[in-house]
């Protein structure tokens, strides 16, 4: 049995009459370090708002560190990390009083830990917020989501407007806060190479549901892309069990398929006489295939 | 890209999930014999940190290394190369990099390059390397 530390269940949520979440179901394992995929508009924040108890879902079940979010104890709350997608923070304090009086909220904040975060990602201490870049104010505010080392780290677009050395630090950070295989991460990107490096498992965000969760590296094993070049012509009707899509140009065509097997791949050759080549894809790329699909 | 001194590296965006990258360097060191038999795999933490990776990646290569049988666990230590690995010749060496140079001239002569523009851009791979 796989513990789950966030846990959805047919999560319904919508604007008006924009239906944005239209049935989430989702498990975060203990340990895993996340990616939520997704288009821009697909729900991403949303959803991230609803397991944090920041939106109230209008359908279904949440359990997030075993609370409903809606009502989290401050015993949760302790335990819980979340970096905002647009970091709003008081203009007039100075970055350094904003940790500090971060700190006084939790009774388990590493002052050393943060401190040397700040150092680390150059944040200036004595700088106050209203005047700090975007790249800076994004900084800070995830120094102040990992400050108590939360179990959970909750990042919205961690790295969207950060610098790649910048964007290598924090991916360094958070590699460190993970490795005891206890602390859970799930953040949400469109920087599919970040995700590559650290995440474990990966979920799309489609028309309102996750289309798909799993282990990053079995989505990469599995989804291929089949180069099938024939003697002759392939017919327009050309067709290939499960595929998600297939492009058909003359003697060639491409194929990107769910899961790849050598019965599969050996049937193509034999019935189309085709030599048959097997692509990897990328996380870009699989994202894209189950997109166009 | 990013290199350790035993020249490990990976590329996140590859199609190949990293774990199998790193066992795919491994046994090309153990192979060539720039790791031999008794030496330790950097450990997990190094390497992982070396590379900005997840230690559980590293983790996963070193457990199916280990299960393999190229390298063993020694307690404490780390994973140490073991000497039931014949190192292999060079003719075996160069019949499993024929199988990569078969995937990249097809993918050269898709891109409508020249066996001479092929083979200028394979030197200019091997210049940044130290001989």
């Amino acid at each position: 049995m796989t513990e789950c530390i966030i846990e959805a269940k047919s999560v319904h949520k919508r604007f008006g009459k924009h239906k944005v979440l239209t049935g989430v179901d989702l498990c975060v394992p203990r340990g895993a370090v996340v990616g939520l995929l997704g288009t821009n508009g697909s729900g991403k924040s949303t959803l991230i708002k609803c397991l944090l108890g920041l939106l109230k879902p209008d359908a279904g079940d949440i359990l997030t560190l075993g609370e409903d979010p809606w009502d989290f104890t401050a015993v949760a709350k302790e335990r819980l990390g979340y970096g905002p997608q647009e970091a709003k923070l008081y203009p007039w304090m100075k970055s350094g009083q904003i940790v500090d009086y971060t700190a006084a909220f939790y009774p388990k904040w590493d002052g050393a830990w943060a401190t040397e975060l700040m150092d680390r990602w150059d944040v200036e201490t004595d700088k106050r917020a209203g005047t700090l870049s975007v790249g800076q104010l994004q900084k800070l505010s995830l120094v102040l989501a990992l400050g108590h080392r939360p179990e959970l780290l909750v990042l919205d677009e961690p790295v969207a407007s950060l610098d790649p050395k910048a964007r290598r630090e924090f991916l360094r950070s958070l590699v460190e806060i993970t490795d005891d295989e206890q602390h859970t991460v799930l953040f949400s990107t469109h920087i599919t190479s970040d995700l590559e490096r650290i995440a474990t498992h990966v979920a799309f965000l489609r028309d309102g549901v996750i289309s798909f969760f799993g282990g990053l590296d079995e989505l990469k094993e599995q989804v291929k892309r089949l180069r099938i070049t024939a003697e002759i012509d392939l017919p327009a009707t050309f067709n290939v069990p499960g595929a998600m899509r297939i492009e058909v140009n003359g003697r060639t065509a491409l194929v990107a398929i769910p899961q790849v097997s050598d019965p599969l791949v050996e049937s193509l050759r034999h019935d189309w006489q085709a030599n048959v080549t097997v692509e990897d894809l990328n996380l870009e790329e699989i994202f894209l295939e189950f997109h166009d699909a | 890209m990013t290199s350790s001194p035993l020249n490990f590296e990976i590329q996140p965006s590859s199609g190949m999930p990293i774990y199998r990258q790193l066992m795919e360097q491994v046994r090309a060191l153990v192979a060539s014999g720039r790791l031999e038999p008794g030496d330790y795999l950097p450990s997990v933490r190094q390497m992982a940190g070396e590379l900005d990776i997840n230690m559980m990646t590293v983790s996963k290569a070193y457990a199916r290394l280990e299960a393999e049988g190229v390298v063993e666990r020694e307690r404490g230590l780390g994973m140490r190369v073991t000497n039931n690995v014949p190192q292999e010749s060079a003719a075996d060496r160069k019949a499993e990099l024929r199988e990569h140079v078969e995937v990249m001239v097809t993918r050269a002569k898709q891109l409508g390059l020249t066996d001479d523009q092929i083979q200028a851009v394979v030197k200019s791979v091997l210049k940044e390397w130290p001989s």
